[in-house]
């Protein structure tokens, strides 16, 4: 912690080569953007290879072209293996979970603007965020590494649950050398993030202008905050986590293997490991990621819906610590993903408690939206379109959670469809529309263009349909008792399920190629799209009070903050808001305090 | 352009207008003295959860004492300790969930060691 | 809210910020977090250390001695005082002491490591592995040379930030407030000792 550069920028002058301009940058923009285009990138494959297992479940055997190449053995004529099938699973579920719903609303989002919105120049250690972003990105290529090394990635499910994550290749293809990689990317995420958490939990509490106080930070700067302080402590967990099981690979150790254990008529010569050990670990550090994902969706829908609704929140202060508790809270549920894995069944009844409590704040949340929207004259465009989505899925996914937070239902519904829809829909997708959210609310500020509302809209109705139409009918697949992670359904009971299958991956396919119409929308907007003003949405908060494009140092000038960050609905010289940064003086009709 | 960070560098920290050495001595000898009383401890016939709950006792005020003196937490400002000590130690409290699943590693069948 | 609340002392443009919150500087408050969270790196560790060792019927209590781990003990724990006399006199502007007292630090840390290493060796040579020892299950050896190995590669990275900085200290390009942050972190390898010793080798003890 004794960085030289510390401030290097702000002593030096904006820099000069390309290298040290778009690539080993320590400026937080382009850092941003870089965490930007490596979610863009991660989520694109990681849809791709849903695509795929997606067509495997609903033809089953179907002959995929071209995806022997992808693996020779995985996929001997096209035909996807069971093996195969596995290992698409892991990546996609591991790229989306760490590369796409962490790093893009949290680390993009959030080392773009987090900055800005408190005031500052730059973060306070610009060297640790790129290092940040470059371990990021090396554990990334760790990570897709393993579909080219040996026999291919890990087949364990992003979870990497124990036993098989600790065998070596007797548990099946990719189960050594793949998870050798796949523990060593996510160590190497684990630091990437712990570097991000210090300079965002640092920026917030020590950067702030002049008149920002912590109530007047914008929600986006709470969710983010708190986001951090999650992220400090759960991926301080996971990392020793993954240690131990690249020791048990490579050290001949045996922490998550028990005595005795039988794979593939094989006696393992491992004695003593619990595997109970790996899910506490990796739960602990599972459930805050959950929030890790979803915190910052929620700043960001906050501080869309405000902009295009011009009026305030019912409660601002109730959002942020209904955020909080969240983050709190998240720390003590993590035993509700182990239910029916052989934890003490008392402490199920410990953990489903917690999980039901864990609801109260989500719903505030969900209340003081619909309430403050109830009777507002919302301006739709994209991005409050993409918000209102997120509330809908949110909530969708959030009621399921009910049913699978009390233990006795969680028997019959574990490792079902009924888990996948739900995780999907409160945080994949609910987090995915909040990433579109921001990217269509703050393209211009970042980009300095604006993008295609036409083309936004299409991508929004496709995508909010689409994502419904693929993921509720996994709930009536869970309950009808089709079960997760299998690569096809040749029993008898679950063949009447096919067709229902079917309609899911065309809907998937469709949903995915609205995602192409994003993709174009976002690189045609951001060479020929129309120049962005300073203030698009004539928002508040510090970062519309920046020019477009935002110069080297953020600030022309120091900004000294007046007003909360939400002032809508008011009278000013400039129309129904008045900036953060201005000196005018205004009456509200809302007064909080 | 003042360079805000410049400012915030700048300037004695409160925290360190020092009474000297002489503290720092006192909270030393009395890391040594406790350490050594678990040195004792191991010595004693004790079992090995009794042996436990001791050393750990000890540990915790060892690393109070110098998690306070050593590292100057206790004059800081009484909002950074607060802020340190409720956050570490409720994430730490979390962790502790495990424990009912260990204890039935020795005496549950599946998990237990091959006699 | 009426906008009468505007409560900036003086006049802004005389400091552009509102300033740390706990009037600390960013670097330390830093370190304070990457303390946090190190000590949640080591606590898991320790957790599996002991989840495992709760359920393990035959785990071995091989220590016979306790000399070597009190030594060392002793050594850190000295070494911590000699870091907050380089600290203190840092403070005081005194820079000859203050890189001296570093450089004893740094010192101890190494003599610390050596002792550590030859301790490792004594018990390799023993037959003590990773996996497997000669007096009962091998989690012992894996949950012994993890901890130990994790808080060695801090005192080894220590040694190397307390070398960096003291020297960078001396020419100018640190500060007394950089001799602190890393006293921090010195303080805190020496925390985590003050759990392992009890943990890995007094329980471990055999007499």
């Amino acid at each position: 912690m004794h960085d030289t550069s510390v401030h290097a920028a702000a002593h030096h002058g904006p820099p000069t080569t390309f290298l040290r301009k778009h690539v080993f940058s320590q400026d937080h923009k382009v850092i941003g953007k870089q965490y930007y285009a490596l979610a863009l990138v991660a989520a694109y494959v990681g849809m791709f290879l849903s695509w795929l297992m997606r067509i495997h479940l609903a033809w089953t055997n179907a002959a995929i072209p071209g995806l022997q190449l992808l693996s020779q053995s995985g996929a001997p004529g096209g035909v996807m293996t069971p093996e195969l099938y596995l290992q698409l699973l892991t990546m996609h579920g591991t790229i989306m979970v760490f590369f796409v719903l962490t790093t893009a609303p949290f680390a993009a989002f959030g080392n773009y603007f987090l900055p800005i919105q408190v005031g500052a120049e730059d973060m306070p250690f610009p060297r640790f965020n790129m290092m940040s972003f470059w371990v990021t990105f090396t554990a990334f290529l760790f990570l897709m590494a393993s579909f080219f090394v040996g026999d291919g990635p890990s087949l364990g499910g992003w979870t990497q649950y124990a036993p098989l994550n600790a065998v070596g290749s007797v548990g099946g293809p990719g189960q050594g050398s793949g998870v050798v990689l796949w523990a060593i990317s996510i160590a190497l995420f684990c630091v990437g993030q712990l570097l991000g958490s210090l300079n965002f939990i640092t920026t917030t509490l020590d950067l702030r202008v002049k008149g920002m106080s912590l109530m007047r930070l914008p929600l986006t700067a709470w969710a983010w905050f708190i986001t951090s302080c999650m992220g400090l402590t759960a991926f301080a967990v996971l990392m020793p986590a993954c240690i131990l099981v690249i020791l048990d690979h490579v050290a001949g150790t045996s922490f998550f293997v028990p005595s005795g254990t039988v794979m593939n008529d094989q006696i393992l010569p491992h004695s003593g490991g619990s595997t109970l050990l790996w899910q506490h670990l990796f739960w602990f550090f599972g459930h805050p990621e959950v929030y890790i994902a979803i915190v910052p969706g929620l700043g960001i829908v906050s501080h869309i819906l405000l902009a295009n609704m011009r009026r305030q929140m019912l409660s601002q202060r109730v959002l942020i610590y209904s955020m909080g508790a969240l983050a709190i809270l998240s720390y003590i549920v993590y035993g509700h993903h182990m239910f029916v894995s052989g934890m003490n069944p008392f402490s199920s009844l410990v953990f489903s408690f917690p999980t039901l409590v864990i609801t109260i704040p989500s719903t505030i949340v969900v209340l003081i939206w619909t309430f403050s929207l109830y009777g507002s004259r919302l301006r739709i465009n994209s991005a409050s379109l993409f918000a209102l989505g997120f509330i809908s899925m949110f909530v969708s996914g959030g009621v399921s959670g009910f049913f699978l937070a009390q233990p006795s239902l969680d028997i019959m519904l574990h490792a079902t469809y009924f888990v996948v829809g739900h995780f999907h829909l409160v945080m994949g997708v609910a987090a995915m529309f909040g990433i579109f959210a921001g990217t269509y609310f703050w393209f211009p500020k970042m980009a300095g263009r604006m993008m295609n509302e036409t083309l936004g809209k299409i991508h929004f109705w496709l995508s909010f349909v689409g994502a419904y139409c693929v993921f509720m009918p996994f709930h009536y697949l869970g309950m009808a008792g089709n079960v997760r992670r299998y690569a096809t359904f040749v029993d008898d009971f679950l063949q009447p399920l096919i067709p229902v299958h079917r309609f899911i991956t065309i809907a998937a396919l469709i949903t995915g190629f609205a995602q192409l119409i994003f993709l174009f929308n976002l690189i045609y907007s951001h060479f020929r799209g129309p120049i962005a003003s300073q203030n698009p949405w004539e928002a508040t908060s510090l970062e519309w009070s920046t020019p477009t494009p935002v110069p080297w140092n953020n600030f022309d000038k120091h900004p000294v903050v007046y007003h909360d960050p939400y002032q809508y609905g008011v009278k000013s010289s400039v129309g129904d808001y008045v900036m953060q940064a201005s000196p005018e003086q205004v009456e509200t009709e809302h007064d909080e305090k | 352009m003042a360079n805000p960070i410049e400012v915030r560098k700048t300037g004695d920290h409160g925290a360190h207008v020092t009474p000297g050495i002489g503290k720092d001595v006192i909270v030393y000898v009395c890391l040594l003295v406790l350490a050594g009383v678990q040195f004792v401890m191991a010595y004693q016939n004790l079992t090995v959860s009794q042996m436990l709950t001791r050393m750990m006792f000890v540990a915790i005020i060892e690393a109070s004492l110098a998690v306070l003196f050593f590292m100057h937490l206790y004059s800081e400002k009484r909002s950074f300790l607060i802020f340190v000590v409720v956050f570490t130690v409720s994430v730490l409290l979390g962790l502790q969930y495990g424990w009912t699943d260990s204890n039935r590693m020795i005496n549950g069948a599946p998990y237990s060691e091959v006699k | 809210m009426s906008q009468a609340d505007l409560t900036m002392e003086g006049h802004p443009a005389a400091a552009p910020m509102s300033g740390p919150i706990f009037s600390i500087p960013s670097k330390k408050f830093a370190m304070w977090l990457f303390i946090i969270a190190d000590t949640m790196t080591f606590s898991a560790c320790l957790f599996a250390y002991g989840f495992l060792r709760n359920g393990a019927p035959n785990w071995p209590r091989p220590f016979h001695s306790i000399t070597n781990v009190a030594i060392m003990t002793f050594i850190l724990l000295t070494s911590s005082l000699t870091m907050l006399i380089g600290v203190r006199a840092s403070r005081a502007g005194d820079k000859p002491k203050a890189f001296l007292w570093i450089m004893v630090t740094a010192v101890l840390g190494i003599v610390f490591a050596l002792l550590h290493i030859r301790e490792w060796m004594g018990l390799i040579g023993e037959g003590m592995t990773m996996f497997k020892n000669p007096w009962g299950t091998g989690l012992f050896g894996s949950a012994f040379f993890s901890i130990t190995g994790l808080h060695l590669t801090h005192v080894v990275s220590g040694v190397i930030a307390l070398l960096a900085v003291g020297l960078r200290y001396r020419t100018g390009r640190y500060n007394a407030d950089d001799i602190e942050v890393v006293g921090l972190y010195w303080h805190f390898v020496d925390l985590v000792w003050m759990f392992v010793v009890p943990l890995v080798y007094l329980l471990n003890l055999n007499h």
